[in-house]
């Protein structure tokens, strides 16, 4: 077993061996809309038990700075799962990406290339992945959450 | 199933992985993202898929360098969505005689769901909105996909043995035979429904079947209640036809009584009614006891027919007269007259 480790830790990246002062975890919810016996609806969000086509999908990324020191040039990335459509997010300060994370940009001012040479305007739909840059540092102790959202194809 | 699904990387994230460094990099180490079939579908995603979200964080190292930190993944798996939509393709009602039998109506039922899912079928006769009631009887798979029913090719249906298999977004066209009542009337019309209920269940959108789904998971109700229907309808196209008998009178004076020697000449109309046509119409007529024939008195919308049983359209039977109107559209009349001298 021990052996079997200092294997494992041998092949790993250095970077995953460095103390991480950072973390970082990933949930997903499902909105659901309840309508109660007074015909209100409500949004909750739920765990996903079951998610089907349609579905509304909450992501949320909390992050932490648990080291001694700030974190400076912060950033979160998440790639859009391919089944999922993107549909925007709250969490500002983010940038987009429309080429599998080859550009990043605001997204009006990224476009889509046609086959016939012209491009047209990239929408939500279109992003593949998100990225939040932080101009701040996060001191150490400090974290906060990101959020955004997306459609089950 | 969904494993190897799993492992099958996204082609992109190898390729970035290797050309570039830093952010990247970073992002090929999150997808944990599936890859393996982006088609729009209508039906959406295929049940069983697995979609799996993961980040990183980056950040700069107080001794230098950079951080990459990568959160856990979070798994969904997508779960069977059941739907099913019916659609008449008719494009109208269709046209049947009273008393026929077998007559088709023609369904296409579609699996809007993105499983793998069989379908039950019922056809409903016995429903309200018509003039009567068609009998069902039978529900007819078109199992040669040529679009036309095929007797003793197309496969009869039969509850729970053969129903129909559908792939996401597959359909199939299914023909509804029925018989109609001999006491339907002209214009009438009947009406057969066909529905389709996903055999894994159906019921309020939403509704769960735990571990039923394709794939494993669950497989959910979707807006159609997995359950759906359309209606077809059959219109009869009766035509009818009536006769209307006038008789004028011309006496050897020149005025009208009858009196031995007077002419009669009798004028039959006959009018096809309803819709459709009536095929081989006749017309019979007796002479008159006390009467004889006029020679050479026939005529057919003014044409005169010989006495003989030849290639015209009548004759002078020896007792009376026949004409053979052929077939007359509804709407159309015809009108044939003769002559016989009061004896």
């Amino acid at each position: 077993m021990k052996l079997l480790l200092i294997l494992l830790a041998f092949f790993l990246p250095s970077a995953a061996l460095a103390q991480d002062q950072v973390a970082l975890t990933s949930e997903v919810f499902v909105e659901r809309t309840t309508t109660d016996a007074n015909g209100a609806s409500r949004v909750s969000l739920e765990p996903p038990g079951v998610v089907t086509p349609g579905d509304r999908l909450v992501f949320v990324l909390t992050y932490r700075n648990n080291g001694a020191s700030p974190a400076a040039d912060f950033a979160v990335t998440n790639p859009i799962p391919e089944s999922v459509v993107f549909a925007g997010t709250e969490s500002a300060g983010a940038v987009y990406s429309v080429d599998g994370g080859r550009t990043w940009g605001a997204l009006a001012a990224l476009t889509i290339p046609a086959a016939d040479g012209t491009s047209r305007a990239a929408t939500l739909a279109d992003v593949t992945h998100v990225r939040w840059r932080f101009a701040q540092a996060i001191p150490p102790g400090n974290g906060g959450q990101l959020r955004f959202r997306g459609t089950v194809k | 199933m969904s494993d190897m699904r799993l492992i099958a990387p996204c082609g992109f994230a190898k390729r970035s992985h290797r050309l570039r460094f830093g952010w990247l990099t970073a992002s090929a180490l999150a997808a944990g993202t599936l890859c393996a079939t982006s088609q729009a579908r209508a039906a959406g995603t295929p049940a069983g898929t697995i979609i799996n979200n993961s980040a990183t964080a980056t950040y700069d190292l107080p001794s230098g360098g950079q951080d990459i930190v990568t959160s856990n993944i979070v798994s969904l798996t997508v779960d069977e969505l059941l739907d099913v939509s019916v659609a008449s393709t008719d494009g109208g009602d269709v046209s049947v005689a009273p008393g026929a039998t077998g007559q088709v109506l023609t369904f296409r039922v579609t699996n809007a769901g993105n499983g793998s899912e069989a379908f039950a079928l019922t056809a409903l006769d016995n429903v309200g909105g018509d003039d009567f009631d068609p009998s069902a009887s039978a529900i007819v798979i078109d199992s040669s996909g040529n679009g036309v029913y095929d007797p003793g090719i197309d496969i009869v249906y039969v509850p729970g043995a053969n129903d129909p298999v559908l792939a996401p977004d597959g359909s199939v066209l299914i023909f509804v035979l029925s018989d109609i009542p001999a006491g339907a009337t002209n214009a009438q019309r009947g009406r057969v429904d066909l529905v389709a209920v996903a055999a894994t269940g159906s019921g309020a959108p939403g509704t769960s079947f735990a571990g039923q789904g394709q794939g494993g998971g669950d497989a959910v109700v979707g807006a159609t209640g997995a359950d759906a229907e359309d209606d077809g309808f059959y219109a009869v196209a009766a035509a009818s036809v009536s006769f209307v008998k006038s008789a004028t009178v011309v006496d050897p004076f020149g005025g009208a009584t009858r009196v031995p020697g007077s002419i009669i000449t009798y004028q039959l109309v006959a009018t096809v009614s309803g819709s459709g046509s009536l095929v081989n119409v006749r017309i019979a007529d007796a002479i008159p006891a006390g009467s004889t024939f006029q020679s050479g008195s026939i005529t057919l919308e003014a044409g005169t027919l010989s006495d003989a049983a030849d290639a015209d359209a009548g004759e002078f039977t020896g007792t009376g007269i026949a004409v053979r109107l052929g077939n007359v559209a509804a709407g159309g009349t015809r009108t044939v007259t003769f002559q016989v001298a009061i004896d």
